[in-house]
């Protein structure tokens, strides 16, 4: 099982929207693509154009996808790791390759960051359990934090800080 | 003896009564802004804040400031949570005024802000004083966020209280 990171191009559309399903969309912020227009225009404005943003790739096909946002001003020594995994590649670790495979580089990528944070509703065990076996630190449960989709949700935040002097 | 407190919007007329707590590393060492080192300055703030700032206080005492108090919504998805600053001239401490504002201030901010879902309080680690100020006016702890925030050359642990 060949696991690598990769940019998305615009030719990955139609795996793009295959991975992205209802059970993906019900967890995370994507949202279902109505069209193929619609998931070109995604790529192109919102993900192409991001500061850092991969397709995690099983043998080489887009499955999912990982992304770092660096802060900025008084923000600037954290960045915000974001991923979602195709639902039918769940429970076979992947997404934790995908995580430590990230962290391996990001604070040499990114010498201001010194705290790599994300966080995760207080429900969603599987992340909450790739974020804990690639080393996260959760550091407590920030309640009413979120709206997403009309509802206010708790989360718990993680994070895990740079070795690098 | 408890001190009567009063919370009202800022006048331009404030500004060397603001000078005061702003202008005092002192009580600046643990904010996120730096010291006030000009009037102009000063006024400069003043006159945003009483121009578009969602809410933000004078505590005063009979009826002259010595500390502000705000409620800093976020922006979009996230107004619905804000967080709440303040600070008080040094001579004032030690009265428990900053916890009787921190309760005034919440209790209005949610009626005020008909959005607001979630009022947090993010607290420099070293500043014990201020997370017994939260604690007191009843906030909850939630965790510690580290190396958080980078302000004045440093990254900064931050405790994270809500309410």
């Amino acid at each position: 099982m060949e696991i690598a990171l990769r940019p998305y191009q615009v030719s990955d559309v139609e795996d793009f929207m295959e991975w992205c399903d209802d059970e993906v969309v019900r967890l995370s912020r994507l949202r279902h693509f109505t069209s193929r227009e619609d998931a070109v225009s995604y790529l192109k404005e919102t993900v192409i154009p991001h500061p850092w943003y991969r397709a995690i790739c099983l043998d080489n096909r887009p499955i999912g996808f990982i992304s770092i946002t660096p802060g900025s001003g008084d923000e600037r020594c954290r960045g915000r790791i974001t991923y979602a995994l195709g639902s039918k590649y769940w429970g076979q670790g992947i997404t934790t390759v995908a995580v430590k495979k990230v962290i391996s580089t990001v604070f040499e990528e990114f010498p201001s960051m010194q705290r790599l944070e994300t966080i995760v509703d207080v429900d969603n065990k599987r992340s909450q359990r790739v974020l804990e076996k690639s080393g996260f630190l959760k550091e407590g449960v920030l309640r009413k934090y979120v709206i997403f989709k009309g509802n206010i949700y708790d989360v718990i935040m993680y994070s895990l800080l740079s070795t690098l002097t | 003896k408890p001190i009567k407190i009063t919370l009202r919007p800022f006048k331009l007329c404030d500004v060397d009564d603001f000078m005061g707590w702003a202008g005092d590393n002192l009580v600046t060492q643990y904010c996120r802004w730096d010291t006030y080192t000009s009037r102009d300055d000063a006024l400069d703030f003043l006159n945003q804040v009483i121009g578009s700032h969602p809410w933000y206080r004078a505590i005063c005492v009979s009826d002259r400031p010595i500390g502000s108090i705000y409620v800093m919504p976020g922006i979009g998805k996230d107004q619905r949570r804000g967080e709440i600053g303040y600070a008080i001239s040094a001579k004032y401490w030690g009265r428990g005024i900053s916890t009787e504002a921190v309760k005034m201030a919440t209790s209005c901010v949610f009626k005020e802000l008909k959005c607001l879902e979630r009022v947090e309080g993010l607290v420099f680690a070293e500043n014990e004083a201020s997370q017994r100020v939260l604690e007191k006016a009843g906030f909850l702890r939630e965790g510690l966020l580290r190396k958080y925030f980078f302000v004045k050359g440093m990254s900064r642990d931050i405790v994270v209280y809500s309410m």
